[in-house]
């Protein structure tokens, strides 16, 4: 009984800060950009290098710009969820009120990945739009499921991102460094296969490359066996992320409460 | 503004009044209050210390030490407004985050509702209310409405009493018509009241108030004191810290004066004024020149100090004097031929006793 209302207070607390995160963002112009606009200008290029190919590859460019989209905004929205509220003085509010940050934070980071699966879908209205017809998704149950496992996927990673951003000032600086090199260790427009084999372990310690293999898989028809496979690569990585994130935020908070870094001028 | 009746967040309608509360759910504790007439202290500050470890210089990075509260002890009873007091820079917001879960002394120990701050903060953050002067803490890019929205999730308020009780509070600080506005848009008071009405939406028991009539009106700062009597006329505790002598007069049954991190005075505004009580405060209007009369002025026994003060056409002899009213004769007489207006003969404020205080110890 006790345990439903803890739970039923963090869902609120996750639905509202994910509201009030939608409300705030669709003023930011930047945020949109990056959400938007950035991924179909990505797909555009993409569609008219590849227009006289197949359909298969439609899919495929959908699919992968989408990916490069919601990586985009969990790594700089999503960075920026704790350490952007130290400038504006509401991480400390945050902090002295009775909901734990790291559920807050689920709200902000779950609504930019709401956001950018949007994002996804206009790109495929897009396709329509310059090849005449919608591409096909080859496994579309499948598909929707490995989208369902993709946003909490999304969501833990952001999740260790977001406090690391505050602990380290030197893996802050790191951020624009990582944009590029997850898009090609998770093989969201080309297979890794094409990578050297040293980088391997380093795809498979990224939630996104299980995603983007789950999606790939079932829009382009692939094995059922690897779906799956993925899919439950996804969840362990949730599970293993979701539990260091407790324990970070724990760390982090007490830290910044020691050294008076839950504000800055 | 204010006095009507605002629904309660938690949903019971009957609750008794929380003077008859007990503050520790303990039957015994219950049972020794009513017999002794004995209250516990909701509020516990002892031995207090916060050192900040500040960078100083942007390039070759140094560590400099900053000793911002340094010892201080205080205790504060149910339903008391208990008023901390100072110069800039002594520590006095940084005693308040330490209380307020937002900061971890380096030693010393808080003890809130009988729940200490540091390993009980999860406990206690539900009970308590704080306003921090100054327009920052609120998000800008959302309307007021969906700020105290947000902020009565996180607090795990019941989503239908929250959207009852935001009127209702939006109208007590004057913000009805403006609520669905951004914050962005707001005046730096109308920020202020905002932050007024998020403190209060959880209906907190003990309330911390740093400089919450920073950027206020006149009329809204006003406002807000009849907020903070009606607040305790319901038997909360509030810990008050202010620039304004009067306001702390005012409001506070006990104040503590703190300076450079230690408490150099305690007890309640008449108290505090019995510092000074040794001395009156003459003041005689006049128009015209009076400086060859200074140097006589000054050499009286009953003359303790002398200022002038200069207001329109006219100016005012300030004079402090052990001998009170029986000094005015004397000194009109050495004003003989000059014009005098008004005098008067006031008892010392509590900022005249609060300046002694504070500048004894520099
Ligand atoms: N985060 C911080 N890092 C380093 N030093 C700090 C920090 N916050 C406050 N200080 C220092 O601690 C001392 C006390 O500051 P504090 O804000 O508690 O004073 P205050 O009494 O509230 O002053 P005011 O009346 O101006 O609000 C000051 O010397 C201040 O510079
Ligand atoms: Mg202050």
């Amino acid at each position: 009984m006790k345990r439903l209302t803890q739970l039923r207070r963090h869902l609120r607390v996750i639905l509202v800060a994910a509201e009030m995160s939608l409300r705030n963002n669709l003023t930011d112009g930047f945020v949109i950009f990056g959400i938007v606009i950035q991924p179909m200008i990505i797909a555009l290029m993409a569609f008219w290098m590849l227009r006289d190919q197949g359909p298969d590859d439609i899919i495929y460019i959908v699919v992968g710009s989408g990916m490069t989209g919601l990586w985009t905004t969990t790594l700089f929205i999503g960075g920026q969820a704790i350490s952007g509220e130290r400038w504006t003085g509401t991480l400390e509010m945050l902090v002295a009120t009775p909901a734990p940050l790291h559920i807050v934070v689920i709200g902000k980071t779950l609504a930019n990945v709401l956001q950018s699966l949007s994002a996804m879908v206009a790109t495929y209205a897009l396709a329509g739009l310059v090849f005449g017809a919608l591409p096909t998704i080859a496994r579309p149950g499948w598909f929707a499921l490995a989208l369902l496992l993709t946003v909490p996927a999304y969501v833990s990673f952001a999740l260790i991102i977001a406090p690391l951003f505050v602990l380290n000032p030197e893996v802050r600086r790191l951020q624009n460094g990582l944009e590029f090199p997850v898009y090609i260790l998770s093989g969201f427009l080309f297979p890794i296969a094409l990578l050297p084999g040293w980088t391997t372990p380093l795809s498979y310690i990224l939630p996104p490359y299980w995603a983007a293999r789950a999606l790939h898989g079932a829009s382009s028809g692939g094995d059922v066996a690897d779906i799956l496979f993925s899919m439950a690569m996804m969840m362990l990585s949730i599970l293993i992320y979701g539990l260091l994130t407790a324990r970070l935020f724990r760390r982090i908070l007490y830290k910044a409460r020691v050294e008076a870094t839950l504000v800055r001028q | 503004m204010g006095a009507e009746a605002i629904p309660d967040v938690h949903g019971h309608a009957g609750r008794p009044p929380s003077s008859c509360r007990p503050i520790v759910h303990c039957p015994f504790v219950a049972f020794y209050e009513v017999c002794f007439n004995f209250r516990m202290n909701t509020i516990e500050v002892q031995d207090l210390r916060r050192v900040y470890n500040a960078s100083i210089g942007a390039i070759r990075r140094s560590r400099k030490e900053i000793v911002a509260v340094d010892g201080i002890s205080f205790h504060i009873e149910q339903g008391e407004l208990f008023g901390l007091l100072g110069p800039n820079g002594v520590g006095k917001t940084t005693t308040v985050k330490m209380l307020t879960t937002m900061l971890i002394p380096t030693s010393g120990r808080i003890r809130i509702l009988g729940l200490d701050v540091v390993k009980d903060a999860k406990k206690l953050r539900p009970r308590i209310g704080f306003i921090f002067g100054g327009e920052r803490g609120l998000y800008w890019r959302l309307s007021g409405v969906d700020n105290l929205r947000y902020f009565g999730s996180l607090y795990h308020l019941d989503p239908d009493a929250t959207r009852k009780r935001i009127p209702k509070l939006l109208e007590m600080v004057g913000l009805s018509d403006r609520g669905e506005e951004k914050v962005e848009g707001y005046s730096r008071g109308m920020k202020q009241r905002l932050h007024i009405a998020r403190a209060l939406l959880h209906d907190p028991e003990v309330l911390f108030l740093d400089e919450p009539t920073l950027g206020l009106d006149p009329v809204g700062a006003r406002d807000l004191r009849v907020i903070i009597r009606n607040l305790q006329a319901e038997n909360k505790t509030i810990l008050l810290t202010t620039h304004y002598m009067f306001e702390a007069d005012a409001l506070c049954q006990r104040i503590a004066v703190i300076n450079k991190g230690k408490i150099v005075a305690e007890g309640s505004p008449a108290q505090l004024k019995s510092i000074v009580s040794d001395l009156s405060v003459i003041e005689v209007e006049i128009f015209g020149g009076v400086d060859d009369r200074l140097p006589a002025l000054r050499a009286l026994p009953a003359v303790d100090a002398l200022s002038i003060e200069n207001r329109e056409q006219k100016q005012v002899l300030l004079i402090q004097s052990p001998a009170g009213a029986e000094a005015v004769s004397t000194i009109l007489k050495l004003l003989d031929g000059v014009r005098v207006g008004k005098v008067a003969v006031r008892e010392p404020t509590l900022e005249d006793a609060y300046i002694r205080l504070v500048e004894g110890e520099a």
